[in-house]
């Protein structure tokens, strides 16, 4: 086997048999299930499922069709129908229903309806169920498609004139989507990166780094390193997208909105192409800043220097929302650092030019090259070095 | 021809000239010693024969060339402050480190496990480095650079943090691989050590050579005009003395010039004197290195 494939295998184990990287990668999916069955656990809790009634003073559900069925986690409040205000009012007084509406003896000219509770107004999802029962029986003599398309309303999209822009409040998740892609890359990024400066420090502070120069050369080193440090992101990367997967297609059975949510091959693409030049720099420049410093509290402090650049287009997001074709937004995206974030939030409400994206991609790739390039000769410098760090002036000597 | 050539190296650090105009060559076989004070550059020369320096002149050639990432592969060096992951299995960090130098897995796994039994480390395997003794540690060191069986060993304070039965041990096992042809560069402050091991020295001040060659001649060279005596009788009077020093048990006798020791031996014995002990007076390594050492200084 090639050394630097032995390196790369040696890393990769070394990182994920680790308990605290099985902790990060199977902690982030059972954080968000418990934090998911959290927010139901609360949403059952708020619900009250006691029955509502009401009492019809104008006829209009003298022969009144069933409410409409809910889904499967949504929890049906049952509907009773009240003779007259004062048995509803006993029933209420009772605690039987915890509310009850009256439909006004005009309803069909005014619409009138009020509700009656004592101290606590019933929920919105008991509110909503109560207008769809309403809903269903207006719309009892029309056909299931007119029944369904307005319930389900308008589906508006906003374009802008020359096309560049659109917007459709369906599919504004799916629309974020590639911005939540960017974001979970870039944790795994810098959680991999991190793992392997650390890795970098380490062998500085026990010495290991000597035995290895001496074995294989610094290039073949740092290919083994970035190559195990970008598999072990793949791990945590996988892994995370595939329970995403699982979760999406479990709660599509369940959540209309997951329905359509879908990413495109061509969002796909661009995500690949722009985060995987945008991890080999990453961990490139992480390799030549363990190469240079004394322990690993300073590394972590100097990753700053790397990681803030990455996430000023959060700082900028409002501007590059606002005009994502945009001078700045342009900008930012030709800048290597900046540029992942920038990208998928600007494919997210434009249509970037093909040529902008084909430029942006080449200077990721090329930033890529430069960073290891430039990582190899710092760590030539800096791997000998102990209890002392490799200056700025002394890296911009050596590159120059 | 020489494992290792070094012709006028030089080496600088920003204004401190760390190695300057060094050269000296290390034959097949042969144990040599590299010496000097702290700081006087040894490291830099033993960085700079592994290629992990570029001198900033002068030529180093190991096996009869520059050095090249194959020739990587016939070196072991075991650096001064010791090389090996800490929080990883014994086994598992060897058996890595062979592999880097070309050895299979398999052939490592097997060769780890023929090591760890001799230094009776065997029981010890799935321990983590960090968990080992300190003379543990330096035996695994020893093993990361024996595995893959050097034709050439750089070995920067092999005696370090040994105790008398594992010094011995080392000491063992380095004498048996120049037995076996094994070319050793061994540096080291302990003098004794040089001297018990050592063909061949070099001794490094300030960046600069300033003794080199064989350790048998050098200490020749160093030798005053006199002789050491045990002797449990009264020493007599003899001719071509020109004073003696007792020592403890011991007297030197300095001559005068154009007595020999011969003539010396021949008096004493003619005398009837009882000899426990007749050696020609030869400096110890020590003495010769602080004396060297300060001469420069001056």
């Amino acid at each position: 086997m090639v050394k630097f494939l032995r390196i790369a295998f040696h890393e990769y184990t070394r990182h994920v048999l680790r308990r605290r990287f099985i902790f990060a990668l199977l902690g982030m999916p059972a954080v968000i299930a418990i934090t998911g069955l959290g927010i139901y656990a609360l949403i059952r809790l708020e619900i009250d499922d006691t029955p509502i009634g009401y009492v019809d003073q104008s006829g209009f559900l003298a022969d009144p069709v069933a409410p409409p069925q809910l889904g499967r986690f949504e929890i049906q409040v049952p509907i009773y129908d009240f003779i007259n205000e004062t048995d509803a009012r006993n029933a209420l007084e009772a605690g039987e229903i915890q509310a009850y509406y009256t439909l006004a003896g005009d309803f069909m000219v005014t619409g009138l309806v009020d509700l009656h509770y004592l101290e606590r107004e019933p929920s919105e999802s008991a509110q909503e169920q109560f207008e769809s029962f309403i809903l269903a029986n207006h719309l009892v003599d029309q056909s299931p498609e007119i029944v369904d398309r307005i319930a389900e309303g308008s589906d508006l999209t906003v374009r802008s004139v020359d096309g560049s822009r659109e917007f459709s409040e369906k599919d504004i998740v799916a629309l974020l989507m590639p911005f939540f892609n960017s974001v979970l890359f870039l944790i795994v990024i810098f959680t991999s990166s991190g793992y392997l400066m650390q890795a970098v420090v380490e062998e500085k502070e026990n010495r290991t780094i000597e035995i290895l120069v001496t074995s294989v050369s610094s290039n073949q080193l740092i290919a083994g390193k970035v190559i195990g440090n970008i598999s072990v992101g793949l791990t945590q990367l996988i892994v995370w997208i595939g329970f995403t997967l699982g979760a999406l297609e479990i709660g599509r059975k369940y959540f209309d909105f997951l329905i359509d949510l879908t990413l495109s091959a061509e969002t796909i693409l661009l995500t690949v192409l722009t985060l995987l030049p945008s991890f080999i720099m990453v961990a490139a420049l992480m390799t030549a800043i363990g190469a240079t410093v004394t322990d690993e509290r300073e590394g972590q402090q100097m990753t700053g220097i790397i990681s803030m650049p990455i996430w000023i287009p959060y700082i900028l997001t409002w501007p590059i929302m606002a005009n994502p074709n945009g001078p700045l937004a342009v900008a930012l995206s030709f800048f290597p650092l900046t540029a992942p974030i920038t990208l998928s939030l600007r494919v997210a409400f434009a249509i970037i030019p093909t040529w902008q994206i084909a430029l942006n991609v080449f200077v990721l790739f090329l930033a890529a090259a430069v960073a290891i390039w430039f990582a190899g000769r710092v760590f030539r410098i800096g791997m000998l070095r102990y209890g002392k760090r490799v200056n700025w002036r002394e890296m911009f000597g050596l590159t120059r | 021809m020489s494992t290792v050539e070094i012709n006028r190296i030089s080496k600088s650090f920003g204004a401190v000239k760390a190695v300057d105009r060094v050269s000296f060559s290390v034959e097949k076989g042969e144990i040599f010693g590299l010496l000097g004070p702290n700081g006087a550059g040894k490291t830099t020369t033993i960085r700079i024969i592994l290629d992990l320096f570029k001198p900033d002149s002068g030529e180093v050639l190991v096996f009869d060339g520059p050095m090249t990432e194959a020739k990587k592969d016939r070196i072991g060096y075991m650096p001064e402050d010791r090389g090996l992951y800490q929080d990883i299995q014994l086994d598992r960090c060897l058996i890595y480190l062979g592999t880097l130098k070309n050895l299979s897995t398999a052939e490592a796994r097997s060769r780890v496990g023929d090591y760890l039994e001799r230094f009776d480390l065997a029981q010890h395997r799935q321990k983590k480095i960090k968990e080992l003794s300190k003379g543990m540690q330096q035996k695994a060191q020893i093993i990361a650079t024996l595995l893959h069986e050097p034709d050439l060993v750089v070995i920067d304070e092999p005696f370090t943090a040994l105790d008398p039965v594992n010094t011995q041990m080392i000491k063992d096992i380095l004498l048996d691989l120049q037995n076996r042809g094994i070319t050793l560069v061994m540096s080291t402050h302990q003098m004794h050590q040089v001297e018990e091991m050592c063909d061949r020295i070099i001794l490094i001040d300030h960046g600069r050579s300033v003794l080199y060659g064989d350790l048998a001649e050098i200490r020749k060279r160093f030798s005053g005009h006199a002789v050491h005596v045990r002797t449990m009788d009264e020493l007599p009077d003899l001719a071509g003395i020109k004073s003696v020093q007792p020592h403890n048990a011991i007297h030197q006798l300095n001559l005068s010039p154009g007595t020999s020791p011969q003539e010396v031996l021949q008096a004493l014995v003619d005398r009837g004197i009882v000899l426990e002990q007749f050696e020609i007076a030869t400096p110890t390594l020590d003495e010769i290195f602080i004396r060297v050492v300060q001469a420069n200084e001056d």
